[in-house]
């Protein structure tokens, strides 16, 4: 089974149309095992309960923004090694360096085309 | 299958609507003075998603402005820029321009230029950075961190609330840049005598504190200070505690003790408590209660905190208190905090489920009639039965139609926009305050009251309030008021537009009306209808045609869109002080109180509301005009009388109204009629079914029903059978009774 079908996804985003965007571009990478979550602490919540490989988290959320997601997601045992790729619209220097701190495994700025994300993804995970 | 990209695209665009909401919402509690960091943060955010989505579809207009918008509130957030009146003006006129833009691009228009340049040209004016934009920094050196695809683990098992604690135990987000709280390193306490009196305890307030870890305890005691007010306390902090959490320790003790703050460790000498404590004189307040004094040393949280046994059973939620706000900002990551959830319904599928009740309701009037028709006694179980089956389907319609009504809050917000640019188009320094923006109205309502309540709005803005100079003249203050407000009213909503102007200049009003032919030149006008007479069609105030109101469109139109609506409007003024336009208006376009009646053998359904009362006509009251026109003396005035079976074509007019049985209509603009029908059969709620669709629409007739026999019956419009009677049976005008 190719790795694309293999993979289970967790995507955040506080706008549904992100979220949609988002699914819509895995979706035509091949990757259909998507879950969606509309703030942080939802999403914590579901990879506890169904365990996936990797959390693509916008970073402008209300409440508990991207990387305090991921550091929430770090900090507890179940979820310290799940991937995290982190979406923003603005790729700030302090916000791309305070991910890396925080053990961010990539990033992908907004806007992005379905390729992007393929590439994104395939740099945390291997070929897809 | 639609393509997924369509309606991915097609619910941003809804979503925006609700960003930009949020983002009026924010800016408004900013102009109000009460913003707070997360307000301009949520402003922030709508911005950048609504830039965020908009660049996934190429919307480039919507993109580079909101880019430029974002800049300038970015740096509102990071305290380069100062939330100025004037940039929070500025920031109103960039989310007009941004709805704009937004909206240009779903109907897939542009903006004209002229329109967006000035605004960013402003926008460009407070920016701090030479190039605000184009080229954002790159990232290059960030190296993507491979995975193991290792086992996924077993999933976590546990209830809800182990979720809760686990989050609550995690460990806050390392704070490197988040100074904008205010943070302090000492505190002091100093309780008043009150504190004392009101039984509150300095000891569990100072347990308390010992919560947020405090590095040394110092006791001052004043004994020339009133008694009770002889002891300050100082609490140390290595790490630099968040005020508003100190604060919070004393919420309950607000007022009864001075607390004061110190941002690094306190100049005088630190020194332990225990000697603090070692050289006080007895004091007025027992000693028992002293709390234990606390070694100066960096541990003294753990025996501060352990002094009692409950405390430490507490332990565990302090911390989650303490360790949320560390790295979440307000408004909290807890699930329970959150709006309640909603669900997006394509409008048809709500519009198929009113439709439907409508039959159920239809369908149970029909059964409520054939068991009254039967020869069923009163109390069987059918009879009983029937009625909960009522009291369900009144339920049900009213559960369906609360499915459709929507908070007038963003009518509401439109509206300021109007204001904002009607008062700078004039000139006028205008504030609108608006009042019940939560209350509810069916959705179908809100979007075709935009048009008049704009009219209305720009009138007040306009003509309402009088020029700056003016009002200052008459030691009023400049700013002038425009109040909008909504509000529940026995089973209406009640929406009012006013202002605190100079009131409606009755004298101007009576002279342009006689000027305009629309009233004869001694007709002896009460205020009331001379306030009526705006509501006239083609009258206009405006001396000048400005660019606002008086571009043909009167109040008139107004009135005719709030009377196809179902519902009414009236005006109050009050020379020197104001004027109020009241709008009342059905809650629901769905169904309709209305009177049942029989002409010529035809069932017709009279709209309650807009009948004032029912007459038995006598041979006295009833004067012949005309051939075939008649007026009824109703209390002192005549009212024309209008025979709806001649006004439908269902007969011929009669040569005598004695004893027939007339519905006195009344109209907003004061115009009454009294209709003449041949009997009155019920009063109840109709459903109302269109007919335009399939027949246009007809003269004096507003839609259908079928009532509960299954008999189709028309509605009428009796606002159009007055207006458009054929004049058979009726006289010219309201004459007065002399």
């Amino acid at each position: 089974m190719a790795l694309r079908e293999q993979l289970r996804l967790m995507v955040v985003d506080d706008m549904s149309t992100s979220r949609g965007l988002i699914t819509q571009a895995l979706d035509s990478i091949g990757i259909r095992n998507v879950a969606t979550a509309s703030d942080g602490a939802a999403a914590l919540q579901a990879v506890l309960k169904s365990p996936v490989h990797l959390v693509i988290s916008d970073y402008n959320m209300p409440g508990m923004d991207g990387l305090h997601l991921l550091h929430y997601l770090r900090n507890t045992p179940q979820t310290a090694k799940v991937g995290f790729l982190l979406i923003t619209g603005r790729a700030d220097p302090a916000i791309i360096d305070k991910g890396r701190k925080l053990g961010m495994n990539n990033f992908l700025k907004k806007p992005f085309e379905t390729a992007d994300m393929k590439a994104a993804i395939e740099a945390i995970v291997g070929r897809l | 299958m639609s393509d997924p990209m369509n309606d991915i695209r097609a619910s941003f665009f809804i979503e925006c609507e609700e960003l930009l909401e949020g983002l009026f919402d924010a800016l408004q509690t900013m102009s109000d003075g009460s913003a707070d960091d997360e307000t301009i943060n949520v402003a922030f955010r709508a911005v950048h998603s609504i830039k965020g989505g908009a660049g996934a579809f190429a919307l480039d207009q919507v993109v580079s402005f909101a880019h430029h918008f974002e800049t300038a509130m970015d740096d509102v957030r990071s305290g380069k820029l100062a939330p100025s009146d004037d940039l929070v003006q500025l920031f109103f006129r960039c989310g007009d321009i941004l709805s704009d833009l937004v909206r240009a691009a779903r109907d897939e228009t542009t903006v004209d230029a002229a329109l967006v340049d000035p605004v960013l040209e402003e926008l460009g004016k407070y920016s701090t950075s030479p190039d605000s934009g184009e080229a954002e920094e790159e990232i290059s050196d960030f190296q993507p961190l491979t995975l193991d695809l290792g086992d996924l683990g077993a999933p976590a098992d546990g209830a809800d609330d182990d979720f809760d604690a686990l989050l609550a135990s995690l460990p806050p987000l390392p704070s490197d840049d988040e100074p904008q709280e205010p943070v302090a390193r000492t505190v002091v306490f100093r309780p008043e005598p009150e504190l004392y009196k009101s039984g509150n305890e300095p000891l569990f307030l100072l347990r308390s504190l010992g919560e947020l870890r405090p590095s040394a305890v110092r006791l001052d005691f004043d004994p020339d200070s009133a008694p009770g007010a002889r002891m300050t306390w100082t609490v140390e902090f290595d790490d630099p505690v968040k005020c508003e959490m100190v604060e919070e320790v004393f919420e309950f003790v607000q007022g009864l003790c001075t607390l004061s703050f110190g941002s690094d460790a306190s100049p005088r000498e630190s020194v332990p408590a225990e000697e603090a404590a070692g050289t006080f004189a007895p004091a007025d307040l027992p000693m028992d209660k002293i709390p234990e004094p606390a070694s100066p040393t960096s541990d003294v949280a753990p025996p501060l905190a352990t002094i009692d046994p409950a405390a430490t059973d507490e332990d565990g939620p302090a911390e989650a208190t303490t360790a949320m706000p560390g790295g979440a900002p307000k408004g909290g990551a807890a699930p329970k905090n959150m709006a309640s959830p909603t669900v997006r319904v394509d409008l048809s599928r709500v519009d198929r489920l009113v439709n439907l009740v409508g039959e159920l309701v239809i369908n149970q009037a029909m059964l409520s009639q054939s068991v009254a028709q039967s020869s069923l006694g009163s109390n069987t179980a059918i009879t009983s039965g029937l009625e909960e089956f009522l009291q369900l389907t009144r339920d049900i319609q009213e559960s369906v139609m609360m499915i459709r009504a929507q908070p007038v809050k963003s009518l509401f917000q439109r509206m300021s926009r109007i204001v904002r640019e009607a008062s700078a188009a004039v000139g006028k320094k205008v504030v609108l305050t608006t009042d019940g923006e939560n209350t509810e109205i069916d959705k179908t309502v809100i979007e075709r009251l935009a048009d008049p309540l704009t009219h209305m709005i720009r009138n007040a803005v306009d003509h309402g309030l009088e020029k700056t100079e003016d009002r200052q003249a008459a030691g009023k203050p400049a700013e002038g008021q425009v109040r909008l407000s909504a509000s529940h009213k026995s089973g209406r909503v009640v929406i009012e537009v006013s202002d605190d102007g100079g009131g409606i200049n009755r004298p101007k009003v009576r002279q342009i009306a006689i000027d305009k032919g629309l009233i004869p030149e001694d007709a002896a006008l009460t205020d009331g209808e001379i306030d009526q007479l705006l509501f006239m069609p083609g009258f206009s105030t405006a001396t000048t045609v400005s660019n606002l109101s008086g571009r043909g469109v009167g109040m008139d139109v107004v009135k005719n869109a709030i009377t196809a609506l179902g519902g009414r409007i009236s005006i109050t003024s009050h020379a020197g002080k104001g004027t109020t336009f009241s709008i009342s208006l059905p809650l629901t376009l769905a169904v309709l109180d209305g009177m049942v009646v029989s002409v010529a053998g035809e069932a017709l359904v009279m709209p309650l509301n807009a009948i004032v009362e029912t007459l038995t006509l006598d041979g006295e009251s009833v004067r012949r005009l005309g051939p075939n026109s008649n007026v009824v003396l109703v209390r002192e005035s005549f009212v024309p009388l209008l025979d709806l079976g001649v006004e439908l074509g269902y007969r011929a007019p009669k040569e005598n109204y004695a004893g027939a049985i007339a519905l006195l209509s009344g109209q907003e603009d004061g115009h009454r009629a009294a209709l003449v029908v041949d009997s009155i059969e019920d009063q109840r709620q109709v459903v109302i079914k269109g007919i335009q669709d399939s027949y246009g629409r007809v003269p004096g007739v507003a839609a259908a029903t079928i009532l509960g026999d299954g008999q189709i019956a028309l509605i009428l419009d009796p606002s159009d059978l007055i207006q458009n009677s054929s004049g058979q049976s009726r006289a010219p005008a309201n004459i007065e009774a002399v």
